[in-house]
C-alpha cells in the first residue's frame, strides 16, 4: 500500500500546476472552433435557408413588406453548431472563433440583415405552393411566442 | 436462431394473435400481435427465447390508423437480431396488458406509456407516476398529437408526492434532490437501519426536458441530431449517431465507409474521455479528490483535441443523416495519437499506482454487489452488466458504424461489485485506444456524406442500439408525413441501471450508497429526455424563503 | 503579580499562535493539497476570508429547534470554541504550558473531548437526520480515536511519573530515545488523523456522503465558530505532538525552542495533509475496526513498556 501511494505522490508531482492563467491571459482556441457567427450583409440573399435549419430557431425571418426581407438572428440562442455558415450559399455567414459571448444586454447579441427583394411585377411575390418558407412564417420561433401563435405579419 | 424459428415459435404459442411479421432489415423481425396477447408474447420472447428486454415506446397514430400503437423491444444478442412487438389499441379502450409481471425490467417503460400517452397497463405492479410530475393535471397526456409541444399546464393544487411507505422500524433517510453526489436533481428515499439500508423508493424526472415531444412536433431530420448530443453532458455524439444511424436504415441510405470510421473514432474517443471522467468522479464520490484531479488533468488534452478536430470539446455536431459533416485531415493523425499515446501512459501509471492501494479497495470491493442472474432479470446494461458477467456489447452484438470491421473486445469481469465495474472500464479504456489507432491506420478514403435527394418517406421504422460509455442507448425512429420523424424514441443507458439501484443498495450502508450510484455511471439527463414541457414550470409559483428553506432542509422522517 | 501577568502573556501568546494563526496554517495546508492536486489552489490568507464572510451571513436555526433544543443549537458552537481555546492554554508551545497544575494531561483530554461534544449536540441538536448520522458517527469516533491519544500521553506521564506537562517535557528530553516513547508515539501519529478530521478518517463530516455531518445545518458565525475550531485543533494536535513526544534537542533558550518546534509542528503538518490527499475516506465500521482493534492495541503496548521502565 505505501508503494502505491507514493507512486500515487511522484503522479501528482511529476504533473505539476496544470492551471492556465486565463482569464488573466486570453485563451485561443484552435482553428475550426465554432464560436459566434457574423454575417455579412452585402452578401445574404435572403433565400432563409439559415433560418431553415437553426435548430434552435436563433434565425428569424419575417417580410415586412413586398420588398423587404427581415432576417433576426438572435444570438443568445445560438448553439454554435454552425449549420448556418455551412448552408449559406453565399458564404455571408463565418464562424469565428469568439466563445466569450456572456453580456447583459441582449441587443448585444443580435444581428439584423434586411434585404431588398424583387418583386413579381404582377403581384409582388407569390408562389402558389406553400414554400417551405410560408411554412416557417407561420410559426412563430421566439422564445415567449410559442408555436401556437402566428407571427405578426406585415 | 434464425427468424423463421423465433416466428414458428411464436406463432405456436400465440395461435392467431400474431397477427403479422415483417423484417424490413437484416437484424430486425417487427411482430404485430393483438392486445391482449402482449403479456404471453413477452414472456415467450424472454423465457423461451432468450431474449432481453431494452424498451417499449407508445406512439399517437389516430390519424394514421386510429389506434395507439405500443410497442415492446427486446434484443436476442447471440443471433444479432431486434425483435419487436407491436399491439394497436384504439382511442376508445386504450388499455393493454402489463407485461412487467413477465417482464421486469419493464417497470419504468410502461409507467412512461401510462403518463406519456394514457395507455393504461393492466396489471402493473407500481402504476404511480414516474415522467410527469405527481401534481400534473389529470387526462394531459403530452405525447399525444393533439397536445402541444409548449404547453404549461398550471400544477393541480394540493398534491403530494407518492411514495412506498416506509417499512416498519425504518426511519427515511432522503438523498436528493440536492445533493452533492449527483450532478443532477434525482430524489433517491432510504429505509434505513441505523446506517443499513432496508429498501428505497426513487423519484426521478426532475431534468425532463421534453425532446421527444420536440423531435415529433418542431424538430426535422437534420436538426435532430443536434438536439441528441444535448440530451447527455458527456455522451453526447453516441446519441446523434445512434440516431442518425437509426435515420439512416430507415431512409435505406447507405452512409459512406469513410464515414463509419470517422464516426467509429469519435465514439472511442468520447468513450475514453467518459471512462477517464468516471474515474474521477468515483474517487471524488469516496473522498479521493486526488483522484479527480489528476484524472481529469489526463483527460483535458483530449478534450482539446476534440475542439481541435470536430470544433466543440463535448458537442461534437458532426453527425448528420448520411454520413459526418467534418473530415479528420491527414495531418491531424500524428496528434491525435501523440495525444493518445500520452493519455496511455499516464492512465498506465494511475490504474498501475491505485492497484495496490488499500483503503480505496476497502471501500470499493464486495460493494454494490448486483449477481449475475439479476443482471439478467434487470436487463441491466454497460459495465454493470459486464461487471457481472453478462457480456452484452452493443458494439459486437448489433455493430454499427464500423465496428463490424474493427470489433473491439468486450471485458467482463464476474466479481459483481463496484471494483468489477472499475476494471471493466479500465480495460474499455485501454481497448478504446487500441481501436482509435488502428482505425487511423485502417481509414478508407472516399466520400464523408451520402447524398440524400429525397424525403424519407412515412411509415419507415430505423432501431439502432449503441455502446454508451455507460451502456446501451437505444434510438427508434418512425419517419412521418412531410419529412418530419413520427416518432423519435430514446433510451438512454442509466434508465436500465438505474432501475438495479433498489438491488444494489440493499442491506449497504449509508456511506455507500452514493459510491454504488456512481458506479453505475448515472447521467440522470439521459435518462430524462422523454416528453412535453419543462416540468418545473409546474412549480412557478414563487416560493416563500421559509418555503425554500424546508424544501432544502430534509424534514424529520 | 509579575507571575501573573507573565501567565497572562503567555497565554495570550498561546491563543495567537493556537488559535490565531490556525488559519494560517490551514491556508499553507490548502495550498499543498492544491500542488498535490496540480492545481493554483487559493491565497494562504483564504480560511480569514472565508471567517470573515462567514460572521457577516445570517445565522439560521433550523425549524425542528424549540426550546431546549434551540438553546444548544445556539450554544454548542461557542461551547465548542470556548472549549478548544482554553485546551490551547493548556498546551505548551515549548517548555511548558502557560496553564499548568497537577493534573495538565486530564484536563486537556477533557477539553478535548468538551469539543467534539459540543459538535455533536450541535448536531442532534439541529433535527437533520444527516447531522444525527454525522453526530453519531462524530461520537464513535471519539469513543475509538480519543482513547489511542490518551493512552499514548498517559504513557509518557507514566514514564514521567508526573501528569504535568513540564513534567513530561522534562522527562522526555533527559531519556531520550525509549521504546515505549517511539511507541506512544506512532500511536499518537496514527490517532492524529482522525483526531483532526483529516481523511481517511474525516467520517463524521463526509461531504459527499452526509453533506457535512453535523454541520449541516450551520451557517454564518456558528459555522465560522465550528471551522476556526477545527483548525485550531489541528494546531494544538501538532504542537503536541512535537512538544510533548519529540522534545529534542533541549537545552536551548525558549525563543529559538519555540521557533524549532514550529519547524517541526510544519513537518507534522505537511505529512498529515499528504496523507489526507492520497486517501479515500473509510467507512465509519472500517475507521473503527483500525482504531479500537489494531491501534489502541499500539498504544496499549507503549503504555506496556513504559510501566516496565523501557
Amino acid at each position: 500500500m505505501i508503494i502505491s501511494k507514493l507512486k500515487e505522490a511522484w503522479i501528482c508531482i511529476k504533473a505539476g500546476r496544470v492551471t492556465l492563467p486565463y482569464p488573466f491571459k486570453p485563451r485561443v482556441p484552435e482553428e475550426g472552433f465554432r464560436g459566434r457567427v457574423t454575417v455579412e450583409a452585402e452578401r445574404c440573399l435572403g433565400c432563409a435557408g439559415c433560418a431553415n435549419v437553426c435548430t434552435p430557431r436563433a434565425i428569424v425571418v419575417s417580410d415586412p413588406s413586398q420588398e423587404l426581407r427581415v432576417l433576426d438572428f438572435f444570438l443568445e440562442r445560438c448553439t454554435y453548431c454552425a449549420r448556418c455558415a455551412e448552408v449559406c450559399p453565399e458564404k455571408a455567414i463565418t464562424v469565428t472563433k469568439e466563445f466569450e459571448t456572456s453580456t447583459n444586454n441582449t441587443q448585444d447579441l443580435h444581428l439584423r440583415v434586411e434585404v431588398f427583394m424583387g418583386t413579381c411585377q404582377r403581384c409582388g411575390r407569390c408562389f402558389e405552393p406553400a414554400t417551405p418558407l410560408d411554412k416557417m412564417m407561420v410559426t412563430g420561433f421566439r422564445d415567449g411566442d410559442g408555436a401556437s401563435q402566428p407571427l405578426p405579419q406585415g | 436462431m434464425t427468424t423463421t424459428e423465433i416466428t414458428n415459435t411464436l406463432r405456436g404459442r400465440l395461435g392467431t394473435s400474431l397477427l403479422s411479421t415483417s423484417e424490413p432489415v437484416a437484424g430486425k423481425l417487427y411482430l404485430e400481435v393483438e392486445a391482449k396477447a402482449l403479456a404471453d408474447a413477452a414472456r415467450c420472447l424472454q423465457d423461451d427465447l432468450k431474449g432481453r428486454f431494452l424498451i417499449s415506446a407508445a406512439t399517437d397514430r389516430r390519424a394514421t390508423n386510429g389506434a395507439f400503437a405500443v410497442t415492446h423491444f427486446f434484443s436476442l444478442d447471440p443471433d444479432k437480431l431486434f425483435v419487436s412487438l407491436t399491439a394497436r389499441v384504439p382511442e376508445g379502450s386504450a388499455v393493454v396488458p402489463s407485461i412487467t409481471p413477465a417482464v421486469p425490467a419493464a417497470n419504468w417503460a410502461e409507467r412512461e406509456i401510462q403518463d406519456m400517452l394514457g395507455v393504461k397497463t393492466e396489471g402493473h405492479p407500481d402504476p404511480r407516476r414516474l415522467v410527469v410530475a405527481d401534481d400534473w393535471p389529470e387526462g394531459l397526456y403530452p405525447l399525444r398529437k393533439d397536445v402541444p409541444y409548449d404547453i404549461k399546464p398550471p400544477a393541480q393544487a394540493g398534491v403530494e408526492m407518492k411514495f412506498k411507505p416506509a417499512p416498519a422500524g425504518t426511519s427515511t433517510l432522503v438523498v436528493g434532490p440536492f445533493y452533492p453526489v449527483l450532478e443532477e436533481p434525482a430524489q433517491l428515499r432510504l429505509y434505513v437501519e441505523g446506517e443499513r439500508v432496508v429498501d428505497c423508493d426513487y423519484r426521478g424526472f426532475y431534468s425532463h426536458r421534453g425532446i421527444e415531444k420536440l423531435g415529433d412536433s418542431v424538430l426535422t431530420y437534420n436538426e435532430i441530431p443536434f438536439v441528441a448530443e444535448r440530451i447527455c453532458g458527456i455522451c453526447g455524439f453516441i446519441h446523434s449517431t445512434c440516431y442518425c444511424e437509426a435515420a439512416e436504415e430507415a431512409a435505406g441510405v447507405e452512409v459512406p465507409r469513410r464515414a463509419r470510421y470517422i464516426r467509429l473514432l469519435m465514439l472511442e474517443i468520447e468513450r475514453i474521455h467518459s471512462h477517464l471522467l468516471w474515474l474521477g468522479i468515483a474517487g471524488h464520490i469516496i473522498g479521493f479528490d486526488t483522484v479527480l484531479m489528476q484524472s481529469w488533468r489526463i483527460r483535458e488534452p483530449i478534450m482539446w483535441l476534440c475542439e481541435q478536430i470536430t470544433g466543440n470539446r463535448k458537442t461534437y455536431g458532426m453527425n448528420l443523416v448520411g454520413g459526418v459533416r467534418r473530415d479528420i485531415p491527414a495531418d491531424l493523425h500524428p496528434k491525435i495519437l501523440e495525444v493518445i499515446r500520452k493519455i496511455e501512459t499516464e492512465t498506465l501509471a494511475v490504474a498501475d499506482a491505485i492497484a495496490g492501494d488499500t483503503p480505496l479497495r476497502l471501500r470499493i470491493q464486495g460493494v454494490g454487489r448486483i449477481s449475475e442472474a439479476e443482471a439478467r432479470r434487470l436487463c441491466v446494461v454497460g459495465p454493470v452488466a459486464r461487471g457481472s458477467n453478462v457480456g452484452i456489447d452493443a458494439r459486437v452484438d448489433h455493430p454499427y458504424a464500423a465496428y463490424d470491421e474493427l470489433p473491439p473486445k468486450v471485458a467482463v469481469h464476474d466479481s459483481s461489485d463496484i471494483f468489477a465495474r472499475l476494471m471493466v472500464r479500465v480495460e474499455e479504456t485501454f481497448d478504446s485506444i487500441r481501436l482509435v489507432r488502428e482505425a487511423l491506420q485502417q481509414m478508407p478514403e472516399g466520400p464523408i456524406m451520402a447524398e440524400m435527394k429525397e424525403a424519407i418517406p412515412a411509415g419507415r421504422e430505423g432501431l439502432r442500439s449503441i455502446e454508451a460509455p455507460r451502456g446501451e442507448a437505444i434510438h427508434y425512429l418512425l419517419s412521418g408525413p412531410d419529412n418530419r420523424p413520427e416518432r423519435w424514441r430514446v433510451r438512454a443507458p442509466t434508465y436500465a441501471n438505474l432501475q438495479a439501484i433498489p438491488t444494489m443498495i440493499k442491506d449497504e450502508t449509508i456511506a455507500d450508497v452514493p459510491i454504488i450510484l456512481g458506479s453505475i455511471d448515472p447521467c440522470f439527463s439521459c435518462t430524462e429526455r422523454v416528453e412535453t414541457v419543462d416540468l418545473k414550470t409546474g412549480e412557478e409559483r414563487s416560493i416563500t424563503r421559509r418555503q425554500l428553506e424546508e424544501l432544502s432542509r430534509n424534514r424529520r422522517p | 503579580m509579575a507571575q501573573t501577568i507573565e501567565i497572562i502573556g503567555l497565554a495570550i501568546v498561546n491563543l495567537v499562535v493556537l488559535v490565531g494563526l490556525a488559519p494560517l496554517a490551514d491556508g499553507l495546508l490548502r495550498k499543498l493539497r492544491a500542488t498535490l492536486h496540480s492545481r493554483k489552489g487559493p491565497p494562504i490568507t483564504q480560511p480569514y476570508i472565508d471567517l470573515l464572510k462567514l460572521l457577516g451571513k445570517e445565522d439560521l436555526t433550523p425549524q425542528g429547534t424549540v426550546g431546549f433544543g434551540a438553546g444548544v443549537w445556539a450554544v454548542a458552537p461557542i461551547l465548542g470554541l470556548g472549549a478548544i481555546m482554553v485546551a490551547a492554554l493548556f498546551v505548551p508551545l515549548a517548555g511548558a504550558p502557560p496553564l499548568n497544575f497537577a493534573g495538565d494531561v486530564i484536563a486537556l483530554l477533557y477539553l478535548l473531548a468538551l469539543a467534539t461534544v459540543a459538535i455533536t449536540l450541535g448536531g442532534f441538536a439541529s433535527g437533520n437526520p444527516y447531522a444525527y448520522i454525522g453526530a453519531s458517527r462524530e461520537v464513535m469516533m471519539l469513543l475509538t480515536a480519543e482513547p489511542v491519544m490518551a493512552i499514548a500521553l498517559v504513557a509518557i506521564a507514566v514514564k514521567a511519573h508526573t501528569l504535568t506537562f513540564a513534567g513530561m517535557i522534562a522527562s522526555q528530553g533527559a531519556v531520550g530515545f525509549s521504546v515505549s516513547g517511539v511507541i506512544a508515539t506512532i500511536a499518537f501519529l496514527l490517532a492524529l488523523q482522525a483526531n483532526v478530521g483529516k481523511l481517511p478518517f474525516d467520517i463524521p463530516e463526509a461531504e459527499t456522503e452526509i453533506m457535512g455531518g453535523p454541520f449541516i445545518e450551520r451557517s454564518g458565525p456558528g459555522l465560522a465558530l465550528f471551522r476556526l475550531a477545527a483548525q485550531a485543533k489541528t494546531l494544538i494536535f501538532g504542537f503536541l505532538l512535537v512538544t510533548v513526544f519529540l522534545p529534542w534537542p533541549t537545552h536551548l533558550g525558549l525563543p529559538l525552542a519555540t521557533l524549532l518546534n514550529f519547524v517541526k509542528v510544519a513537518v507534522v503538518l505537511v505529512l498529515v495533509e499528504i496523507a489526507n490527499v492520497a486517501n479515500p475516506r473509510l467507512r465509519i465500521d472500517q475507521a473503527m475496526v483500525f482504531y479500537s482493534r489494531i491501534v489502541v492495541f499500539v498504544a496499549v503496548v507503549a503504555l506496556v513498556f513504559a510501566a516496565l521502565g523501557a
